[in-house]
């Protein structure tokens, strides 16, 4: 017999229900990857014990770690699955390959998330450029070559959720907004033009579930896909908002 | 997630960032300048007796002033800023078990050393001051009109079996563990380290500073519990009657 992958799956089949493991055998290939595995379980959904299940919802779109919908918890650690080959997760555990949702966001169904909560703390940041009026305000102001290779790894976020998923700080009790929201509002209040809107960023910033809930854990930065420097844009937002709110209470 | 701050919010929640900086305020100035020079004073007993008494001379010359001091630049901000750390501990959820970093352990060391610290501190309060000794504790009685003793043999009453030093030396290395890296955190937290250069090289001095204070710490634990006052010589002859001429010159201030 070929060589078999183990592979250990959370369901859940409505938001409300509850939970449970699904075990299925899937036969070895050379670079399979998580996204591909759920596909085979998909085409045969049948447990190791032989029950026939359903296909395991799961969302997905580039395959190639741009878009972070396939964001999951693959061996308890959360990352993309389709960039989580087996060859390296057998080496790491050679038994078995746990696929489990992500804990910080509501259960769609199995390891299907939704993660509005990360868009809704991007509108509170103002997490754009207000580009469009009545007026042409001509050219916009031109950015250094410094300043532009500053700001672009911030640009690369695609808002997966690894950072909040894995940041102690943010859960239900809480209010804050996480990493991936504050880092974006660091980089438009560095924008020429995003500066513009910079004191109704900062108003979040130095507000509740703001940028003083963060508990300079720096696990955000650990788990990043992009390798973005979040903890360099949480320091520079700590900077930002001290200097603010010092201001604020002066020009009252 | 949260709203914006509206009106109708409550305190807590509209002043937010000044309750969380002032927290980390009072964790640098005054505690932890206060745990700087308590454990400094405390060291000094081994330099000897009369070393440690004039170090707390200088701060029982206060007089009444103390009590005032004592509750304004430590009590007070202590309680505000344990009760208001205990919430944030609880508020957050630590993970180390799934993400075993250095700087999520850190995390979870800096809440559980601060528990360690406050529970310490309230055994200690019992133990030694003044607060204690309705509950049986307040050993240490070095000012005001009851002191008969030196400061140093009031310390030798008090203390310092193996049991007492052992919760003395978590105590010291909780508290030490807990400003070292807190200084590391509030540089950050304020915005002045934002790299990751300037955070490393915070992290050598941080951690330098806490290894030298841990020494100072546990220096004055090993003195209070080595010390003999006959064996000192400024103790040789001492009648434990007639008051050390130390104290005359402290609860005798001018002829208050
Ligand atoms: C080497 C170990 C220590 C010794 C020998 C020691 C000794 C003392 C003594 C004798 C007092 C009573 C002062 C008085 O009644 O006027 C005192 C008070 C106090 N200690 Fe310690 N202590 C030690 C470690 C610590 C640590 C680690 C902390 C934690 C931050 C701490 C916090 C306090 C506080 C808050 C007070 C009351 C404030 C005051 O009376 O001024 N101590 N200590
Ligand atoms: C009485 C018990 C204490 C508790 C429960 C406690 C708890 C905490 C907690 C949970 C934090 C983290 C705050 C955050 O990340 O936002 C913290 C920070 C801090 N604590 Fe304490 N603490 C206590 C006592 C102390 C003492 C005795 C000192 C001084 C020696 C101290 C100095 C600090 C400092 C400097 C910070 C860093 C603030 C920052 O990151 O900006 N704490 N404390
Ligand atoms: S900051 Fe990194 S981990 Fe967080 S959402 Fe963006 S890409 Fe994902
Ligand atoms: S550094 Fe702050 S935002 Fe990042 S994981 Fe830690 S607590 Fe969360
Ligand atoms: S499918 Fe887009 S990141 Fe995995």
């Amino acid at each position: 017999m070929s060589k078999q992958v183990t592979v250990a799956v959370k369901r859940q089949d409505t938001q409300t229900s509850g939970s449970r493991w699904e075990t299925f055998s899937i036969p070895y290939e050379p670079g399979l990857n998580v996204t591909t595995i759920l596909q085979r379980i998909a085409a045969n959904p049948v447990t190791v014990e032989g029950e026939s299940s359903t296909p395991v919802a799961f969302d997905a779109c580039c395959l190639e770690e741009v878009c972070g919908a396939c964001t999951m918890r693959v061996n308890g650690r959360v990352r993309q699955a389709c960039t989580a080959l087996v060859d390296n997760l057998l080496a790491e555990q050679p038994d078995r390959i746990t696929l489990e949702p992500m804990t910080k966001f509501p259960v769609v169904r199995d390891l299907h998330v939704d993660r509005s909560a990360m868009f809704e703390s991007l509108k509170r940041v103002h997490a754009w450029i207000t580009a469009d009026g009545y007026f042409d305000r001509g050219a916009a102001p031109r950015m250094s070559q410094d300043a532009q290779e500053d700001a672009y790894p911030l640009t690369t976020c695609m808002t997966c959720g690894c950072c909040v998923e894995s940041c102690p700080q943010f859960n239900d009790g809480s209010s804050f907004i996480g990493p991936a929201a504050i880092s974006q509002a660091v980089l438009f209040n560095e924008h020429p033009v995003g500066k513009f809107d910079a004191n109704a960023r900062m108003e979040v910033l130095a507000g509740d579930g703001g940028i003083a809930d963060c508990g300079n854990a720096q696990n955000c930065l650990k788990v990043c896909p992009k390798n973005i420097p979040l903890t360099q844009s949480l320091a520079k937002a700590g900077r930002a908002a001290t200097k603010y709110v010092i201001s604020r209470f002066l020009q009252k | 997630m949260a709203q914006q701050a509206a009106k109708t919010d409550s305190f807590a929640v509209r002043h937010h960032f000044l309750i969380r900086r002032l927290h980390s305020l009072c964790g640098l100035v005054p505690i932890g300048v206060f745990l700087c020079i308590h454990l400094t004073v405390n060291a000094s007993i081994n330099a000897g007796a009369a070393e440690f008494e004039t170090q707390v001379g200088y701060i029982h010359a206060l007089g009444w002033l103390l009590k005032p001091v004592e509750i304004m630049f430590i009590f007070l901000p202590l309680l505000f800023h344990g009760v208001l750390g205990l919430q944030i501990w609880f508020s957050g959820q630590p993970n180390v078990s799934t993400y075993k970093y250095g700087g999520n352990f850190r995390y979870m060391f800096q809440r559980v050393t601060g528990g360690i610290a406050f529970v310490f501190i309230l055994y200690h309060l019992w133990h030694m001051h003044w607060l204690g000794a309705p509950f049986g504790g307040g050993k240490f009685i070095a000012h005001g009109e009851g002191m008969t003793e030196s400061a140093a043999t009031a310390m030798q009453d008090v203390v310092f079996g193996v049991p007492a030093s052992v919760l003395y030396g978590i105590g010291v290395l909780s508290a030490v563990y807990h400003l070292a890296n807190g200084i590391w955190t509030s540089l950050i937290t304020w915005g002045i380290t934002i790299g990751p250069l300037a955070q490393r090289r915070a992290g050598y001095a941080c951690s330098a500073f806490g290894v030298m204070l841990a020494v100072v710490g546990l220096s004055g634990v090993r003195g209070f519990k080595t010390f003999e006052p006959e064996a000192d010589s400024h103790m040789v002859g001492v009648d434990t009657d007639v008051p050390p001429p130390f104290v005359k010159t402290v609860s005798d201030p001018g002829g208050s």
